[in-house]
């Protein structure tokens, strides 16, 4: 129950704690409007280049765009604590490390999804990106798991930070792996083998896919082991996160690297 | 008026110098100007299959200079609230120097750490995709360079001379990477864009430094006369940028909003 | 002419608070505060955290505009003639920030220097006289990132005076320092005095306040509440001093003659088991051990203490008064 509690009610002050400073405008303008600027970039570069159409770009980007809220998200709960001073009380606490920042990761999943239904919406009535109807329900469901998936991958990021200062830094690399890798606005058969391989085992690369498929006419049941693989691709990421944390928490210990790293 | 000149003068160049060695010492910023080239010639790779040797240099150029509009607005348009963080705006503003010649070349310097963004860059397309570097006027090219950066530069201090007033000014900030990067005719060129959008790149220091840059290495247009237009919009921002500051500094002085912490 | 002059200087500040319904506070820092300041004196403005010191500090090195009231630097007004007066004043506050950490001492100081109008030929030997004044010669090619909160302190002192400036404003400059390093800080505080600087110190450790300045002005809620030497400070409270002996073995014609003594003004004897305790008061700011003790010449005479009114004790009748 206590996990529960830490679970849900620790994880949302936390996250305030962070982002408090976040108030609806700042909000949209630094969340909301730089994931629409993406979008439109890759939508041009589609152009000039002749390799997909609108609607390629449109979808992928729409759905990587739940993956910058995520992986920074995630990645501030560690480097904020460090900045404010309150890691070392988080890492003398009793609490379940395990909750505590799985409870973190739900109002961040929360702002992944939020980002890529706006970010969809509005790039399709932008670019003239006709969504069949019955498609919506199943693309709100690969975006829950795409979201997912790249908390999954903010979570092991946020380890990482237990262990090197440069938090930014890294979640900035990841992001622009997903960029590249993810099939999201280079198409994979574009990429030489072993790479387009690899792009299998990271988020987004299925949940795109199976956005751009329901964009294109096709039905649920067509998608949905695509959609599974996303979670899937989350889990496991989430759950090498979680333990990296308690390996790292502990080596930091041993280190004296806590407050500095 | 000659000294004053001359202390001026040794206030910006020494302050060009400590901001950028400071920089160059800070993982965040080397990775902010070392990604983009990384990052957006290997896209080009991929996307643009034909036409591979010019193509790849040109986005080379491209990407360096997309690295350092990403250190301008990562870190330029911040600049002044990553002094109140360290604890040293009210030192700088207590100094007997006009803010302005104290802010511009931490600016500048922001902007010129993105020359390791072109370095790396055009190493990197030449050993990675073996794309030959001919550059065909080498003069133009070489004024081109700290010409994008001055002009570049130029912008960051207006920008941190306007946003200052914002805690979060480095967020407002980077809402400027992407549509710049889209907008400027680097790796996206002009003609794709919708017509209305076009003129709104004239408005942007990257445009005409990567023009310069291109034809000077292409042998294309005008490079001379696209490296007028980045003095002419640096002098513009200048000015902008100091009228700006001085607002700020007054109303920072009568409302106290100096040294609150961001 | 005194070479700082506050004329009834008033600060209010104005704050929002809430996201949707935006309420207007106002809060006076500062509510009218006047005080003079001496060629060549170490003053001292003393108070509580919050109490307005670093308002009041901040609108005379030009830093902040008074919302109203006037003050005087080296005879330039603070705001009309800021540009002119901040050549000619040094600012050094306490704390870890205010330093570039990822360059040397060095490199600041050659920063600094440029910024502050330091002439180009003289910068060298400038450096390398204020690294030799605050001790840190040696270490100054080091980043600041591995220097110690003492460290960090006499770096910014030497920051704060490369220009040598006629007047030198510190805050709180030995907050956080070990007893070892505050005591060198002071003692460098001190050397600036000597040198002939004016020198305007705020903190609140007393006998920090007690041991280095010439005159203190106690500021609490915005106001000052009680102004003069440390001597005077002590005596405004009205209280005396208090010496205890331990003796064995004490009769009543001593304690009459100790009672008789000159600056007596209570004596008393306390039973302790095997010994007594010897309670003698005395008037303020009277050393009356060796005359006591005389008395008692042929009496064992066992741990003597003697309690002196401290400044600690006048700040706090004076600030806790309402």
């Amino acid at each position: 129950m206590r996990n529960l509690r830490l679970l849900t009610i620790g994880g949302y002050i936390s996250y305030r704690a962070m982002f408090g400073w976040l108030n609806p405008y700042l909000y949209s303008l630094t969340v909301l409007l730089p994931s629409l600027t993406q979008l439109a970039f890759f939508v041009y570069l589609g152009r000039a280049s002749h390799v997909a159409n609108d609607s390629y770009y449109v979808a992928g980007n729409a759905l990587l765009a739940a993956a910058t809220p995520s992986l920074f998200g995630m990645a501030q709960t560690i480097a904020g604590e460090r900045y404010s001073q309150t890691l070392a009380l988080l890492v003398v606490s009793p609490a379940n490390r395990t909750a505590v920042f799985l409870g973190r990761a739900l109002p961040a999943t929360a702002n992944g999804i939020l980002t890529s239904i706006w970010t969809f919406a509005i790039a399709a009535v932008l670019f003239q990106i006709a969504v069949p109807t019955r498609a919506l329900l199943p693309l709100a469901l690969a975006i829950v798991a795409t979201s997912f998936s790249c908390v999954g991958l903010g979570l092991f990021n946020a380890s990482l930070g237990l262990r090197w200062r440069e938090t930014g830094v890294l979640g900035n690399l990841f992001l622009y792996l997903l960029l590249m890798f993810a099939g999201v606005n280079v198409p994979l058969d574009r990429l030489p083998s072993w790479l387009s391989t690899l792009s299998q085992g990271i988020p987004v690369t299925h949940g795109a896919k199976a956005a751009r498929e329901l964009v294109a006419g096709a039905s649920f049941g067509h998608v949905v082991w695509l959609i599974a693989a996303e979670a899937l691709v989350g889990a496991i990421y989430a759950a090498v996160g979680i333990v990296a944390l308690r390996l790292f928490e502990l080596e930091a210990r041993r280190g004296a690297t806590l407050e500095v790293a | 008026m000659r000294t004053r000149a001359r202390r001026l003068g040794g206030v910006l160049l020494l302050g060009l110098r400590v901001h950028f060695k400071m920089l160059s010492r800070s993982p965040f910023d080397l990775w902010v100007v070392v990604a983009s080239p990384l990052i957006f010639a290997t896209l080009a790779h991929f996307l643009f299959a034909d036409d591979r040797g010019q193509k790849m240099l040109v986005a080379a150029l491209a990407s360096g200079v997309m690295g350092i509009w990403s250190s301008t607005t990562a870190s330029g348009a911040g600049a002044l609230q990553m002094q109140r963080r360290l604890g040293v705006l009210e030192l700088l503003v207590a100094s007997p120097m006009p803010f302005w010649s104290v802010l511009l070349p931490i600016s500048v310097a922001i902007s010129a750490i993105g020359i390791y963004s072109l370095a790396v860059g055009l190493v990197y397309v030449r050993l990675f995709f073996g794309i030959a570097i001919t550059i065909h006027s080498w003069a133009a090219f070489a004024v081109a360079v700290p010409a994008t950066i001055g002009a570049i530069g130029s912008l960051g201090f207006l920008f941190a001379s306007a946003l200052v007033r914002f805690r979060s000014a480095s967020m407002v900030g980077n809402l400027f990477e992407w549509p710049v990067w889209m907008l400027c005719g680097l790796l996206i060129p002009v003609s794709v864009l919708p017509g209305w959008l076009q003129p709104v790149s004239w408005v942007f220091a990257p445009t005409w430094g990567m023009a310069a840059l291109r034809n000077a290495t292409l042998g294309t247009g005008h490079p001379w006369a696209d490296i007028g237009m980045c003095a002419a919009l640096a002098a513009v921002y200048l000015v902008a940028g100091a009228l700006s500051l001085r607002l700020f500094l007054d109303a920072a002085r009568a409302r106290a909003t100096l040294s609150l912490a961001s | 002419m005194a070479v700082i002059e506050a004329l009834d200087l008033c600060r209010t500040y104005r704050t929002t608070t809430g996201v949707l319904r935006r309420k207007r506070l106002e809060i006076e820092a500062v509510r009218g505060i006047s005080f003079a300041v001496e060629e060549g004196e170490l003053f001292g403005l003393l108070g509580p955290n919050g109490a307005g010191k670093t308002t009041t500090i901040k609108m005379l090195i030009t830093l902040l505009l008074p919302s109203s009231g006037a003050a005087r630097v080296l005879g330039l007004d603070v705001v009309a003639d800021a540009t002119e007066l901040r050549q000619r004043i040094g600012y050094v506050f306490g704390g870890d920030r205010g330093l570039y950490e990822r360059l040397s001492a060095h490199d600041n100081l050659r920063y600094f220097a440029e910024l502050y109008g330091v002439a180009g030929k003289e910068q060298r030997r400038r450096i390398d006289e204020v690294l030799e004044l605050v001790g840190l010669k040696g270490r100054e090619r080091e980043r600041v990132e591995g220097y110690s909160r003492g460290m960090r302190q006499r770096l910014h002192i030497a920051r704060g005076i490369l220009h040598d400036p006629q007047v030198v404003f510190l805050d709180e400059p030995t907050i956080g320092v070990d007893p070892v390093g505050a005591r060198e800080l002071r003692d460098t505080i001190g050397n600036l005095v000597a040198s002939g600087k004016t020198v305007l110190l705020t903190t609140h450790y007393m006998f920090e306040a007690d041991a280095l300045c010439d005159r203190i002005a106690i500021i609490a809620n915005g106001v000052i509440v009680g102004h003069g030497t440390p001597a005077e400070l002590k005596a405004s409270v009205g209280q005396g001093g208090v010496t205890e002996i331990e003796v064995f073995g004490v009769d009543d014609p001593i304690v009459e003659r100790i009672r008789a003594i000159d600056g007596v003004t209570a004596v008393t004897v306390e039973e302790r088991e095997q010994a007594q305790m010897l309670v003698v008061q005395t008037a303020f700011a009277r050393e009356l051990t060796q005359p006591v003790l005389a008395e008692l010449n042929g009496v064992q005479v066992g741990r003597v203490t003697s309690r002196e009114p401290t400044l600690e004790d006048a700040y706090v009748a004076l600030v806790t008064t309402p």
